[in-house]
């Protein structure tokens, strides 16, 4: 469809000179606006930008709906949702960037952020719980995207890696950190971050082993909006459960061991701890990850766990 | 039993000022002992106790802290949660603290992780770091002492 300059100025008020100036800078933003000489503006595609614009009203009804913040560049969406949270921000607020320079990972791990082929998004909760109690935090995370890359493409298998990581045939894909701010007895406030490599369509030599994208498994580009808003409605769904349905954190620990293969029964190595060998043997009541080892029964608390080859 | 339900006996014997408490049940069997310093010690017997210190272990007793001297008016930061104890935000980085330095309440002294949630945990107390009681990277347990605070007058 063509819409004359004319029309496009009558109806958001202006001249025609500043509707050309408003189409110059959605094209510098990325917006594929065609501009045909006698005749008008026509739209060819949508963008697939992260604007709250485009992602709210597809979470209307959930906690993440009211307050999303968006950046084209930033240093780490997590970084931002903690000072937020520690400055008032209120529950449910979400932080999407475009890009990241600075992406946090576990220790000294960066996550590398490409620009609008990622999705990088970290939201702020506020459970009423003793801080011990928002571990669970960190499995329900994995489990609302694994559920939301299925609902997508259904043919795709992400496997979950104890505690969080997300993998396709063996390669990672998301990883998700958790920082919390906690009294002795009561959680402040949590920030979730999640960062999927959504439309990557390679990796610098040194990650093409361990990294992966849905696009290079599924073949297909993805829409990042319907991906993001997908994520923040399964997200929603397990943390409203958490708060409001007892047996909520059985259910979680249960589908958490349903859909990992890695949970039970494998030989893994733990790279902290001074590297612990063992075989899985699922979940404790808490979350952590059991292990039969030569000495014995281990818990694994935290440490990146590795299939052993 | 589990860990909450161990959480909660003990703050029941906090609450009700109770020094010692046993308990046989099944396999399960519990000696709480409150003194004066210590942090209450509870031992499970259904896991085999391991011995490596180092090891991250359920229900491994905490070590009983070196006790700071009673003269003085010290108070303990203890951990909130089970998990990984990290003295600065990220590896390398200088730490959050060290002995000597002044904190104030509520300034971010070390981080536990578990599960790859990294728990800021502030000082409850202003003063003066007088002693980092656990190492870096090491597993601590519920409640387990982690800085000697000696408290602003």
């Amino acid at each position: 469809m063509v819409i004359s300059g004319t029309k496009l100025a009558q109806e958001l008020g202006t001249n025609r000179s500043e509707v050309w100036r408003l189409a110059q800078q959605l094209r510098g933003l990325g917006v594929d606006i065609v501009g045909r000489p006698a005749t008008g503006y026509q739209l060819r595609t949508v963008p697939d930008l992260l604007l709250p614009d485009m992602v709210a009203p597809q979470v209307a009804g959930t906690i993440f709906s009211k307050h999303i913040h968006h950046y084209y560049r930033i240093g780490s969406t997590n970084a931002a949702g903690m000072e937020a949270a520690a400055a008032g921000a209120p529950e449910g607020s979400v932080f999407l960037a475009e890009e990241q320079l600075a992406g946090r990972g576990r220790g000294a791990n960066q996550w590398q952020s490409a620009r609008s082929a990622g999705i990088y998004c970290s939201v702020v909760l506020r459970p009423p719980w003793p801080p011990s109690d928002a571990l669970i935090v960190s499995l329900a995370a994995g489990l609302a995207v694994q559920a939301a890359v299925r609902e997508i493409d259904p043919r795709l298998e992400p496997d979950l890696k104890w505690p969080n990581d997300l993998l396709i045939k063996g390669k990672k894909f998301c990883g998700i950190l958790t920082e919390m701010n906690a009294e002795a007895t009561r959680v402040r406030h949590l920030v979730v971050g999640i960062g999927i490599n959504v439309n990557q369509r390679s990796f610098p030599v040194d990650l093409q082993e361990i990294a992966t994208s849905l696009r290079l498994e599924s073949g297909t580009e993805w829409s990042r909006v319907e991906l993001c808003a997908g994520l923040l409605k399964s997200l929603d769904r397990e943390y409203r459960s958490l708060l409001e349905a007892s047996g909520a954190r059985q259910s979680i620990l249960r589908r958490f061991e349903e859909n990992s293969t890695m949970v039970r029964g494998k030989t893994v190595t733990v790279e902290d701890n001074g590297g612990l060998e063992g075989v899985t043997n699922g979940l404790d009541e808490r979350g952590f990850l059991k292990l039969e080892t030569s000495s014995g029964p281990r818990i694994v608390l935290s440490g990146t766990v590795r299939l052993k080859t | 039993m589990n860990q909450k339900e161990i959480k909660e006996l003990i703050e029941f014997l906090i609450e009700k000022d109770i020094a010692e408490f046993e308990l046989e049940r099944g396999d399960v069997k519990m000696r709480i002992k409150r003194g004066c310093y210590a942090a209450p010690v509870h031992e499970v017997q259904t896991v085999p106790a391991s011995g490596a210190a180092a090891a991250p272990v359920v229900a491994a007793v905490p070590p009983r802290a070196p006790k700071p001297a009673a003269e003085e008016n010290l108070h303990l930061v203890r951990s909130p949660i089970v998990g990984t104890y990290y003295e600065s935000p990220t590896p390398g980085a200088p730490p959050f603290v060290k002995p000597g330095d002044v904190v104030e309440m509520g300034q971010v002294i070390c981080i536990v992780e578990a599960m790859k949630l990294m728990n800021e945990i502030e000082s409850d107390a202003a003063g003066e770091i007088v002693k980092m009681l656990v190492k870096n990277g090491q597993p601590i347990e519920y409640n387990q002492e982690l800085f000697a605070v000696r408290v602003r007058a």
